[in-house]
């Protein structure tokens, strides 16, 4: 299985209070279990089932996917930014497979 | 000579006016609406105080007569003067604006009339209300003391008469009636007949402008290398040497493609073929046709396969029938080889995109276009152009499409046409899929036929489209003419085996309703034979419960005269298809010549649509039929070597000529009404296992692969 | 046949609207529909709570060239507040072979509840956003998307 990688994007600053735009994506297959191999068979399921996302250890988005979101599933969502700390991102696959990705975000007045 | 569209800056205003106004009525272009607010009789209809009539088309003109037909829908309900009525492409951008208000665009499964003659005719109905409503209005007399013909409405009580022009503006104002009454067919004036159709004359003096032939202000050329072992991806492209070639502006690289854009095509192409490539290596630069069969071979012999259709019990039939008659059949890949190669020409502003296309869809193309540049579907405007020949191709698979719109993103503001070359058309195709079936027929002691097995072992085209709608590895697609045999054998077993591979596939005109007929219907003289039966009166009684399909095999029997004696050294072939909703059969005449000169004296087609639009067209479309399954059948296959397509242009890849064309073409238009069906496909059918069946009366040889010329055959 | 949704969307109101706008004459959409699917979906997903068309904001293209790579945005007005907030968002497809598409959990941390990915639609289609609010209230949008690929085949 080829390694999942992850891609974040966040501000360099933000001001504190405002709801900021975090991009992440995460390079998946998401094999929805539906196509069909050469001779016909479905190709098994292989998704990523959980995507979340942590600020200073609190959830602040928890996604669960399905079979329907697109290969490299990529989610834009908004973060209230109360002060500086780390950004904890984790993907979990359906064959257990887990990724991280860390990222601080610097909050100012 | 081709004529430039030139887009001058009038032009270009109004399109941007049009764009941030809401919605545009009709962008100028050649057969567009010459002003931006004339008054609109539900989006369909545009009428001028000068009586022009404007219909618009949601669907392709190909060839097929699609553009005229839609037009006399709508103006039969109409009740407009055809001499006053043009038609003109809906305005995609506009489409989408107004949330898909003409509806489907696709045209493609001979569906373009038949599915949109219920609502296009009552739009041109509901507009004949409205101008008979606002008559009466201005006349202040009741409705139902009126009515309209010709392009006129009239009050028979006070002998007043007004044209459609002078009210179509009050008309325009009134609400739209949700359920207007449409003729009965018995009433019909227009059609069922062949008015001058709205496209011939311009391709017949060469003023027709298609895609290839769009002219801009600053255009600049693209010509494009394809990866040509097809799922592989571009290595390298050194572009070093050539760069500085005269005219080359740019060098754009792609996953799988690489494209030299110049200022004219013949440099660009030049400069691309000097350029060294590299492609990535892939497990399939070792698949050969020779590979595919075995592979497709797998599903012959496989043990389990998914069942399409079952009737009876086939497994004891055969095995206790007298005589059991077995047969493997083989067709190749086939290409559209649209006259006019794949291309679209692609404009970049800052806020919009703008392309131009011969597509069969226009909302493929918006979307494809859309997706391509990253930018909303409001923001990009389609030039619908007439394709020059489409058969499938230009609908579901739109890339040079999108390549268009990539190499224009690199050079914003400047107007960049892709035209890919033949040899890219040839071998970067959406293939008719290769198909090896093998069929067990039973008879039993009375030479009844008890048993038909069928095992089919194919590529699917919908695995690539739709998987979700193969249900238990069934293709609903592929499966047609077999899972839907009209034949009443009372065990019949059809198999499907799914077997891709990493050519591509797509819709060739006609889809599986081009090689399962000739696999069906020439077993099925087969079996005739084997019970020493006509084929003819073989087939009869076999159709007893199929009354339409009976009704076409009859019509041409009797018109090759099947049963009297022929010429000395005719021989005749028959078949019957049912498909995308219509009838067909057709008788074909041939003399063999030194026992390999095929010469195809006559070949008679019947054809049973419902009901006939514009004859002339449907005519065409049955005599057009002919001569691609005529020039299928002989010439045509494309096939794989090294992972790669080894046809290139058409010196190997040839299609019918003239001097090939059988003597006699006799068409039976015979549309028994009370259904639709379609046309631009369903004549094929027939055509190639008839004359396949001529082929063994006159030569005793069974033909069981295609094309003819392996086995020797000519044309002469 | 499973009951439909009390306050499931109806292509019937669809048709309505339409209509009501002038645009008359509506298309026979492909039967490959399981409305029945949704239904079920929804019904395991809220129970028997009513669902009031609103507050949520479904940006989908309205044309999807194969359907693989759909961007969709929704949008829910809320404050996001500890007192008013929304808590979760559910994104269906009633045509694909599963309806369910994804969850997303939210609250006042995020300031604005906008979600953004994309996603697989198999065939054209209704896709329907909910919305769960902080006071348990259910809030729905749906867009058509015509996915057009599917070529010449009849």
């Amino acid at each position: 299985m080829s390694e999942m990688v992850a891609r974040v994007r966040i501000p360099q600053t933000a001001r504190r209070g405002d709801a900021v735009e975090i991009r992440a994506m995460i390079t998946h297959p998401m094999e929805s279990g539906f196509r069909l191999d050469n001779m016909g068979r479905p190709i098994a399921r292989h998704i990523v089932e959980s995507f979340t996302c942590t600020y200073d250890g609190q959830q602040v988005f928890r996604a669960t996917l399905h079979p329907a979101v697109s290969t490299n599933p990529y989610f834009v969502f908004y973060l209230a930014a109360t002060h500086s700390a780390d950004l904890l991102f984790t993907w979990t696959d359906d064959h257990g497979d887990v990724a991280r990705h860390t990222a601080y975000l610097t909050v100012a007045d | 000579m081709s004529k430039s569209i030139r887009t001058d800056r009038r032009d270009f205003l109004v399109k941007t006016a049009a764009l941030t106004g809401g919605f545009a009525f009709g962008i100028p272009l050649p057969n567009a609406s010459a002003a931006a607010s004339v008054p609109e009789l539900t989006h369909w209809i545009v009428i001028r105080p000068d009586e022009l009539v404007t219909i618009r088309i949601a669907r392709s003109e190909l060839g097929q007569g699609t553009f005229t037909g839609l037009a006399m829908l709508i103006a039969e309900e109409l009740d407009c003067n055809w001499q006053n009525v043009r038609a003109e492409y809906a305005d995609v951008n506009e489409h989408v604006r107004r949330d898909r208000v003409f509806g489907s665009m696709s045209t493609g499964g001979s569906r373009g009339i038949r599915e949109s003659q219920e609502y296009v005719r009552k739009g041109g109905a509901a507009a004949r209300e409205m101008l008979i409503a606002a008559a009466a209005q201005e006349w202040r007399v009741p409705v139902a003391e009126c009515s309209a013909d010709s392009g006129a409405i009239t009050h028979e009580g006070s002998n007043r008469r007004k044209t459609y022009g002078k009210v179509a503006d009050a008309a325009s104002r009134l609400p739209v009636p949700k359920d207007p009454k449409l003729k009965d067919p018995k009433q019909w004036k227009l059609i069922g007949t062949s008015p001058a159709r709205f496209d011939i004359p311009d391709k017949t003096t060469g003023k027709q402008l298609y895609a290839a032939d769009v002219r801009l202000p600053g255009l600049l050329h693209a010509s494009i290398a394809q990866c040509p072992v097809f799922g592989s991806k571009l290595k390298s492209a050194d572009d070093s040497k050539i760069k500085s070639m005269r005219g080359v502006k740019k060098i754009v690289r792609g996953d799988d493609w690489v494209a030299v854009v110049a200022d004219n095509w013949w440099r660009a192409n030049q400069a691309l073929k000097q350029m060294p490539v590299e492609w990535e290596a892939s497990d399939n630069d070792k698949v050969s046709s020779e590979s595919i069969k075995q592979f497709l071979r797998t599903g012959i012999d496989a043990k389990d396969v998914p069942v399409a259709r079952k009737d009876g019990d086939c497994e004891s039939a055969i095995t206790g029938a007298e005589k059991i008659i077995e047969a493997e059949y083989y067709a190749p890949y086939m290409n559209h080889a649209t006259m006019e190669p794949q291309n679209a020409t692609a404009l970049v502003h800052e806020d919009r995109v703008e392309v131009w296309v011969g597509t069969q869809n226009g909302e493929t193309t918006i979307a494809a276009a859309s997706e391509a540049a990253g930018i909303p579907l409001e923001q990009v405007i389609v030039h619908k152009m007439h394709a020059g020949g489409a058969f499938g191709r230009r609908g579901a698979h739109q890339e040079y499409t999108k390549q268009a719109v990539l190499i224009a993103q690199t050079l914003p503001g400047t107007p960049v046409s892709l035209q890919w070359s033949r040899e890219e058309d040839m071998q970067q195709g959406r293939y008719r899929p290769v198909a090896l079936v093998k069929q067990r027929a039973g008879l039993d002691a009375d030479g009844n036929w008890i048993a038909w097995h069928v095992r089919q072992a194919d590529q699917s085209i919908w695995a690539t489209v739709r998987p979700s709608d193969i249900k238990n590895g069934v293709d609903p697609v592929n499966t047609r003419s077999f899972q839907d045999m009209p034949y009443a054998v009372p065990n019949y077993t059809d198999e499907y085996a799914m077997r891709n591979t990493h050519v591509p596939p797509g819709f060739w005109r006609a889809v599986a309703h081009t090689n399962n007929p000739i696999f069906r219907e020439c077993f099925i003289d087969e079996v005739a034979h084997a019970a020493g039966r006509d084929p003819y009166a073989f087939r009869r009684p076999l159709l007893r419960n199929k009354q339409k399909d009976l009704a076409v095999l009859d019509a041409v029997a009797k018109a090759v005269g099947w049963g009297t004696l022929a010429e000395k050294g005719i021989h005749r072939g028959i078949a019957v298809v049912d498909s995308y909703g219509s009838y067909t059969a057709a008788a074909v005449e041939i003399e063999v010549k030194d026992g390999t000169g095929i010469d195809v004296k006559r070949v008679i087609v019947a054809l049973d649509p419902g009901y006939v639009v514009h004859l002339d067209a449907v005519k065409a479309q049955m005599q057009g039929g002919v001569l691609w399954g005529l020039g299928s059948a002989m010439h045509e296959e494309i096939t794989i070597k090294d992972g790669r397509v080894v046809q290139s242009n058409f010196s190997d890849y040839p299609v019918l000529r003239l001097a090939e064309a059988p003597d006699k073409i006799e068409t039976i238009v015979m549309p028994s009404g009370g259904f639709w069906g379609g046309v631009g496909e369903p004549p094929i059918g027939a055509v190639v296992p008839a004359l396949c069946n001529a082929i063994f009366a006159a030569t005793g040889k069974r033909i069981r692969s295609m094309p003819l010329k392996q086995h020797g055959f000519s044309y002469v | 046949m499973a009951d439909r949704h009390p306050s499931a969307f109806s292509r019937r109101r669809t048709t309505l609207r339409a209509i009501a706008a002038g645009v008359g004459f509506l298309l026979v959409r492909p039967s490959v529909a399981t409305p029945d699917d949704l239904a079920i979906a929804l019904r395991e997903a809220f129970g028997d709570r009513p669902i009031t068309p609103g507050k949520l904001k479904l940006e989908v293209p309205r044309l999807a060239e194969n359907g693989s790579v759909v961007p969709v945005a929704i949008t829910v007005e809320s404050p996001m507040t500890a007192q008013d907030h929304v808590k979760s968002i559910h994104l269906f497809a009633e045509n694909n072979p599963l309806p369910r598409v994804l969850s997303v959990e939210l609250g006042p941390y995020n300031g604005r509840a906008r979600v953004a990915t994309r996603i697989r639609i198999a065939a054209s289609q209704q896709i329907r956003g909910v919305a769960v609010m902080s006071d348990g209230s259910l809030w729905s949008a749906a867009v058509d998307v015509e996915v057009t690929v599917g070529g010449c085949a009849p």
